[in-house]
């Protein structure tokens, strides 16, 4: 049984994979901008144009280049970018930590904030200061992320300069680690200060992406709570002289958890959409970063590269929440 | 009131007023007592407040009704004077309840072992070891087979019934003076319901345990009660010992609720349901009592 779900779940997601391989293959070819024509001075003679474009391998039909490009996927080559001159897998895996990192920031930061929020609002449901957290989640969720990251700059970088608006880490700190997350590898190491200068870097980027989830959260999670708590086991344990803020964290959360679990994992795979433009506003070195120059150049295999990432990252993600589902809901442990 | 200084009630409702916000009376002057070990059952039809009387012991009303009037005692504190956490920790040290619906009342997503003796080691300040033993014991003697495995198990694994008998070992787990059942057997099958009965009477008389029974069932009545109270639209028709509600009934409605309880023994018997004009003769009564009561208020 759970062999054969395996299974099932492995062909659906390498069926997912191709269809995304064909999809941004096609459309970079298609859409209009030529990689050859911004690589070569504007005097370029037909001669060097199709060197170059035999070189990189587009004069071939493009059936032809997809197959020769997954080839070279399937046995881990990704081709080599052509702004950048360099594999694109090395370019994409020397990125990707980053914008993990950055992303599970804000998904931290949002689950603890949302979470907290919602245990207040049904607290004190009922209140003023449920109508109060309502309203505030309300006016959060309807500005968008890089626009709060826009506000983060302003307030915490030009009024009042207590955070770092640009890159990764302060310049001045050496790294020599053999992995690019930063942050954990510094954690790992005992190296505070560049854990340290990292966090500061990332924490107005994590905020911006974490503020509209931390929202979705809040007002998914403070709903789940008050059903819950109508339900006959929370009044037992009221009765059974548990307070009720005791009730809600001891009783009613786990429970309520499931049906936001969902939303997270759907909204994580959107804030790591959000990633790329909210690197780019804090000029953060991560993949979203490198992607949008990837498209401004037409650097296609470094786009493919990239695209293909992200597909393979939404797929763990969720499957990660499926797993995670099983383990809060014993309900769907057998069988 | 009967009863001395030393040995109080175990419990003492008087004259209990419960509203709605907008002034609607849902209990109107209620007065019951229940002296340690005894058994009393609530009975009455579908809304006439008889679930009410419990939940504003334990605390639990839902949060738009409201105690206007009256006192209730739990051996011999009075309840409303007190401040929420207080009058919390009181009712849990001397109260507990036997939930209505076994399946809702069991939390879904934790093993049972830590439902029973969570309140015990974290609201009663037992020790693991004791409240795991207690839970064990208790178990057992609801006729759990294999103890062991069941505090382990999740509530989905069990059986409505014996998801109930659970419900009452947690109920007597922490030597409670009284204890609430809101009809505990209502959504239970008929075989599961006798014995379930016949449980709650049992660890009730070993115990000595004071039980306020609520219950729609005239027949439930014959079969656990000493005393019982008879209530309609949230007004008290009759106290009275249960031999004498079956024997000589005094009131109209108590004589209309026994001749319209079915019988297995005499299944031909037409169905004979509480009359419509006694019914409507009752409201009238009601409804000029109502407007008594708030000339009085004025």
């Amino acid at each position: 049984m759970l062999l054969k779900t395996t299974l099932i779940r492995l062909l659906t997601t390498a069926v997912t994979l191709f269809g995304v391989a064909v999809v941004v293959f096609v459309l970079v070819r298609v859409a209009p901008g030529n990689p050859i024509a911004m690589m070569l001075p504007p005097g370029a003679t037909e001669a060097d144009i199709a060197a170059l474009e035999a070189l990189y391998g587009f004069d071939k039909s493009l059936p032809e280049q997809f197959v020769i490009w997954l080839g070279g996927v399937l046995q881990g080559d990704f081709g080599t970018s052509i702004t950048l001159r360099r594999p694109v897998d090395e370019l994409v895996l020397s990125r990707l930590p980053a914008t993990l990192e950055l992303s599970i920031m804000a998904l931290v930061i949002a689950v603890a904030l949302g979470t907290a929020i919602a245990v207040i609002g049904a607290r004190r449901r009922g209140t003023a200061t449920e109508v109060g957290l309502d309203l505030s989640s309300g006016a959060v969720l309807s500005v968008p992320d890089f626009l709060w990251g826009l506000v983060f700059v302003l307030l915490f970088g030009v009024l009042w300069p207590v955070l770092s608006i640009s890159g990764r880490i302060d310049p001045q700190i050496e790294v020599d680690f053999t992995s690019n997350f930063y942050t954990f590898e510094g954690l790992l190491r005992g190296r505070l200060d560049v854990v340290q200068s990292t966090l500061s870097h990332m924490l107005m980027p994590a905020l911006a992406l974490a503020l509209p989830l931390a929202a979705m959260i809040a007002q998914l999670l403070k709903q789940n709570l008050k059903e819950v708590l109508l339900q006959d086991y929370t009044t037992l344990a009221r009765v059974r002289g548990f307070s009720e803020t005791s009730v809600i964290l001891r009783e009613a959360l786990r429970n309520a958890l499931l049906p936001t679990l969902t939303l997270v994992g759907v909204q994580f795979t959107f804030l790591i959409g959000g990633t790329v433009i909210v690197e780019r506003i804090f000029s953060y070195e991560g993949l979203g970063n490198m992607a949008i120059d990837a498209v401004i150049n037409r650097d296609l295999p470094l786009i493919q590269g990239i695209v293909l990432l992200f597909a393979a990252l939404f797929i763990v993600i969720n499957l990660l929440v499926d797993l995670s589902y099983t383990l809060l809901n014993p309900r769907l442990r057998h069988g | 009131m009967t009863g001395s200084q030393t040995h109080p009630n175990t419990l003492d409702v008087m004259q209990l007023n419960i509203a709605l916000p907008n002034g609607h009376r849902l209990l109107r002057d209620v007065s019951l007592s229940l002296r340690p070990g005894e058994v009393r059952v609530l009975v009455g039809e579908s809304g006439a407040g008889k679930s009410m009387i419990g939940k504003a012991v334990l605390g639990i009303l839902p949060q738009n009704l409201k105690v206007t009037e009256g006192e209730i005692l739990l051996e011999g504190q009075h309840l409303n004077a007190m401040t929420p956490w207080t009058r919390r920790k009181t009712v849990a040290q001397s109260a507990a309840l036997i939930p209505q619906d076994p399946l809702t009342a069991l939390n879904p997503a934790r093993r049972i072992g830590p439902q029973i003796t969570d309140p015990l080691v974290r609201i009663h300040g037992w020790s693991r070891t004791k409240a795991r033993e207690t839970a064990l014991a208790l178990l057992d003697r609801v006729h759990i087979r294999d103890p062991k495995r069941v505090m382990e198990s999740y509530p989905h694994e069990l059986s409505g019934g014996m998801r109930q008998r659970v419900l009452i070992a947690a109920a007597f787990a922490p030597s409670p003076r009284l204890i609430v059942a809101d009809e505990p057997t209502t959504a239970l099958d008929v075989t599961v319901q006798k014995q379930i009965l016949r449980l709650i009477r049992e660890l009730q008389q070993e115990t000595a345990t004071a039980v306020l029974f609520v219950t729609h069932d005239m027949g439930v009545v014959a079969k656990v009660s000493q005393q019982v109270t008879v209530l309609f639209a949230g007004k008290v028709m009759e106290d009275a010992p249960t031999e004498r509600i079956f024997t000589d009934p005094r009131h109209p409605y108590t004589r209309a609720l026994i001749a319209a309880t079915p019988s297995y023994a005499d299944l031909d018997r037409p169905f004979s349901p509480v009359p419509q004009a006694l019914i409507a003769e009752l409201q009238d009564d009601i409804v000029r009592d109502d407007a008594r009561h708030q000339g009085g208020a004025r």
